[in-house]
């Protein structure tokens, strides 16, 4: 079997085992452990398939057609192929967590059709990785887009919920619409639909094309200012759903924004510059919002637009580079940019596990509620800690990998022309500027949650996670550090697919010198994270000598005397983050509600303060609001009659058809 | 390698030495007589001989922050070049590596003052982590203006080889600016006067102080040294900058004396000037990006 049969396969196996396994709903435990091993058999195939894809050179392919006018097509490069590793990756351990997170007896019907979707999901993912023409890849992207949108709606009886789900619908969708127009006109000027070659097109349509399909597939990835779904629909699912749809989910817009990038293969700056500079903007943005959240989950859902930036900052500067003649810095920014999407994938689901093993153990995700989890919830607790650290972008895990790549394009910039050298620098300082704000956003997700004495009784009476989520939750945490250690075996397969594209996109091969030069830099990084471990162990060693026969005793924090000192008394999440929010505030409005206690005996007083996002802001009082009014007076066409509505169409077809025959 | 490796362990044993300056200039400039030069050293010994007391609210994270924090100001040193003498470790990258490694020791060092549930070192900790997100932007326009002249990513070749970057150089003026956006990266991220007031005594003001407020012994001990030779290790950053170009013999006392030099100044510093208020500190920081910036801009149209 080659390696597009096991992954076709696989992606059978994943879903059509949890599909099946519906019918025995009357024995959810049995049909919910039937779901979940037919997941991770899908996923472990999937994995194997990706091993021989990423060790093949040539491309593979596979056709169907059905009665010569459905023909869809796939096939596998090494670009796909580092997708598909994300994809089997996180689904497999999200489908372990789900096992014991989605435990509720009454829900069990709902708990498989969940799973069942999750296969789905993760197939549909598959699927718009190897497409490899416009109908197999659109079909794919909607199956993907309307399952998610089901597994969002889990909790259906809450508003919030259905809410999330109704605005996630919307965005997707209309992204769609924008990916169809873009398709479609490729097609009508180069008569093919194929993802992978191209006739000649002008380069200003190219540059039109591309932006059409880009705000589609932005909007998907979450960048800002099309971010506005994000934030709501990922804290409303179940936290492996969230994990999977922030992990991968989000990711497949920047595979189609680098699939239809090298279909088109535009030779313009332009396309760099954009990618860059929206980079920047989503990077610095995403994370003060996310800095501002008072709910993990929403937290976490910022700080996806903030990584997705990251992402966007390594593949701009790559295509600078590919624009401006500078293979090497091509391939290091490319290769960061993939890095990013695997690391990113890890330790944010990771979070999202995490913050879900908080949800289930203590009730609630506000942050100000809770405090000093890690002496109850010390696997979450060590998890959630590895995932901040990793996600800051800090040795020796493997955030800083990807960082490093980026940086390393970034300094290679010294030949190019001033401009754009200019715009690199200020993609470099963004990157360590978003760094840094990282840090004081999951200092602040860490410190405050999982730190410090219980702010109330749930807080107090916290529980450790079920087995299955900690069995996730240990295989994400240990794979951040195996990346951070070891990048060599993971740089691989992403420095390849970036190879393969430069190589495409230039018809030149790189030579084994320059690609030496890049591998180099994964050994450097081990060598860096290793030294600092051993000098780590080593004081460590140190310390504990000097501890020997010392006396060491536990008493109360010094408090400046006063020794009666409540938990309330704490730093809270909003004050920790107040100073620096107050510094972006144009960018980070801050909404305030406040009843000041009146009179002299006070009875009723309470003070509310969230943070707007301006996207958001402006996206619904500038064209949500006015289109709504608009469409107001357009309320008579809706009489709730089929027979008006069947003439609707036939008159819509009849004139579409007289236009066209008048255009010709 | 061998004066290297010399010259390593002297600036490392050292660093306590040159921290008592700022504390000698300040009293000599109050007209005090102050603690002994050696004071730092005693410091040490007193606390490496003591227990510790730990908070019932702290957790492991607690006690692994000395650690982390030392180990990073050890290996911080070790890729630099010390008085123009090649470092002992060097790789292409080691820059971002070493500013990296600093993160993560501020990292520890916020979740470790969060950790003990105390509300002054929730204080500190917000502060340290707003401000040196500021620091973070000038170093790393250092960084590409240095890139920029010479081509390379390392701290060794930095300040080593023909290609080495100094003052004396024709574009010399414009590394001034550098030298001095460096220096206040240096007052901000060691948390010196008008950024943050060691000496001071109210909790309520203070930054880098409050957040080892619950440290005591050895741990205090590791963290006390931890931020000498990070103080040590910005001061030389600064010093390789100012150094001409000179024969190994005469670069170890040339450089030793820039150090104290350099040392001295923050002491005169915090004897004659305030701490500013807060919220004009992020103003501070922030001229040092715009000088570092201005000078990449002058750099680009040579």
């Amino acid at each position: 079997m080659n390696t597009i049969q096991t992954l076709l396969l696989a992606v059978f196996v994943l879903s059509s085992i949890p599909i099946a396994s519906i019918a025995l709903y009357s024995q959810p435990q049995i049909a919910k452990k039937l779901g979940t091993i037919g997941i991770l058999l899908g996923c472990l195939m999937g994995l194997w398939s990706v091993w021989q894809g990423i060790n093949e050179t040539g491309i593979q392919s596979l056709t169907y057609s059905w009665q010569h006018i459905l023909i869809l097509s796939v096939s596998m490069d090494n670009l796909s192929a580092f997708f598909l590793l994300t994809i089997f990756l996180i689904t497999g351990a999200a489908a372990v967590y789900g096992f014991h997170y989605l435990n509720e007896r009454e829900k069990g019907l709902r708990t498989l059709i969940n799973q069942a979707l999750l296969g789905i999901l993760a197939s549909a993912m598959s699927l718009v990785v190897v497409a490899h023409d416009m109908v197999t890849f659109l079909l794919a992207w909607e199956l993907m887009s309307i399952s998610s949108c089901f597994l969002v709606v889990y909790d259906y009886e809450q508003k919030a919920t259905r809410h999330a789900a109704y605005i996630y619908f919307i965005f997707t969708q209309a992204g769609a619409l924008f990916i169809f127009a873009a398709f479609g006109w490729l097609h009508g000027l180069t008569g093919s639909f194929s993802l992978s070659a191209s006739a000649p097109v002008p380069e200003s349509t190219k540059l039109l094309i591309f932006f059409l399909a880009f705000a589609g597939l932005a909007s998907k990835a979450g960048i800002f200012p099309l971010h506005i779904w994000l934030p709501h629909a990922h804290p409303a699912a179940p936290s492996h759903v969230s994990a999977i749809m922030s992990g991968v989910m989000i990711k497949m817009g920047i595979y189609g924004i680098l699939r239809l990038y090298l279909t088109i293969a535009p030779d313009s700056l332009a396309i760099g510059r954009t990618v860059l500079i929206l980079g920047m903007v989503s990077g610095i943005l995403g994370v003060i919002y996310a800095m501002g959240q008072n709910n993990i989950k929403r937290l976490l859902a910022y700080s996806s637009i903030e990584n997705i930036g990251i992402i966007l900052i390594g593949i701009g500067i790559g295509m600078i580079g590919m624009s401006s003649g500078n293979p090497i810095m091509a391939v290091c920014g490319f290769t960061g940019g993939l890095m990013h999407v695997l690391n990113h994938a890890i330790f944010k689901s990771l979070l999202f596990m995490a913050a879900g093993s908080v949800a289930h153990g203590t009730g609630t995700l506000a942050i100000e509620r809770l405090g000093g989890l890690m002496k109850q919830m010390r696997i979450t607790g060590l998890a959630s800690l590895i995932g901040a650290v990793a996600i800051c972008g800090l040795p020796p895990l493997n955030g800083f990998v990807s960082e490093f790549f980026i940086y390393n394009a970034a300094f290679q910039s010294r030949q190019i022309s001033n401009m754009d050298f200019l715009l690199t620098i200020l993609g470099a300082i963004s990157l360590a500027v978003i760094g840094g704000l990282a840090v004081a956003c999951f200092t602040k997700a860490t410190g405050i949650v999982f730190l410090g004495e219980p702010r109330t009784s749930e807080a107090r009476h916290a529980h450790e996670a079920p087995l299955s989520m900690r069995y996730a939750m240990q295989f994400l945490a240990t794979m951040c550090i195996a990346i951070g250690i070891l990048p060599t075996v993971f740089a691989k397969p992403a420095l390849k697919s970036a190879i393969s594209m430069v190589t495409t996109m230039t018809h030149q091969p790189t030579t084994l010198l320059q690609t030496q030069a890049i591998m180099d830099l994964t050994t450097r990084i081990s060598w860096g994270s290793v030294l600092f471990l051993l000098v780590c162990a080593a004081l460590w060693w140190l310390r504990v000598i000097l501890y020997r026969h010392k006396p060491i005793s536990r008493t109360c924090t010094w408090g400046c005397g006063y020794t009666k000192a409540s938990p309330r008394i704490q730093y809270t999440g909003s004050s920790f983050a107040a100073s620096i929010l107050e510094f972006f505030r144009p960018f980070a409005p801050i909404h305030e509600e406040c009843q000041e206690p009146v009179g002299v005996f006070p009875t009723k007083a309470r003070y509310h303060s969230s943070i707007l996002d301006i996207a958001e802001t402006l996206a619904v009082q500038r064209i949500a609001m006015p289109v709504v009014r608009a469409m107001r007076s357009l309320r008579w066409i809706q009489h709730g009659s089929l027979q008006i509505y069947i003439s609707y169409i036939v008159l819509a077809i009849a004139a579409l058809l007289v236009v066209t025959w008048l255009w010709r | 390698m061998l004066t290297s490796l010399f010259i390593y362990l002297l600036a490392v044993a050292l660093a306590p030495l040159f921290s008592a300056v700022i504390t000698k200039t300040k009293a000599f400039l109050v007209g005090k007589q102050g603690p002994p030069l050696l004071i730092n050293y005693y410091t040490l010994a007193k606390l490496l001989k003591k227990g510790s007391v730990y908070s019932e609210s702290t957790t492991f994270v607690f006690q692994t922050m000395p650690v982390i924090s030392l180990a990073v100001s050890v290996i911080a040193i070790l890729f630099l070049p010390i008085a123009r003498m090649p470092a002992l470790l060097s790789f292409s990258g080691d820059v971002i590596l070493v500013l990296y490694l600093f993160g993560i020791a501020r990292f520890f060092l916020i979740i470790a003052a969060l950790d003990t549930a105390s509300p002054f070192e929730g204080m500190g900790a917000a502060r340290e982590a707003y401000f040196s997100f500021l620091c973070e932007a000038t170093l790393f326009t250092v960084l590409m203006l240095f890139y920029k002249l010479n081509g390379t990513l390392s701290l060794n070749d930095y300040f080593t080889g023909p290609n080495a970057i100094s003052i004396w150089r024709p574009e010399g003026a414009i590394l001034l600016l550098i030298a001095i956006a460096l220096f206040v990266v240096l007052l901000a991220e060691n948390s010196r006067v008008p950024v943050d007031d060691p000496a001071t005594h109210l909790e309520l003001t203070m930054i880098h102080e409050v957040m080892i407020l619950d440290h005591s012994g050895p741990d205090l001990a590791f963290i006390e040294m931890s931020a000498w030779l990070k103080l040590l290790f910005y001061a030389t950053l600064i010093a390789d900058l100012l150094l001409p170009e000179l024969s190994t013999i005469t670069a170890i006392p040339a450089f030793f004396a820039v150090i104290t030099a350099i040392y001295l100044t923050i002491g005169i510093i915090e004897s004659i000037t305030a701490r500013f208020r807060m919220r004009l500190v992020p103003k501070f920081i922030l001229t040092s990006f715009a000088l570092a910036f201005f000078a990449v801009i002058l750099v680009l149209e040579m």
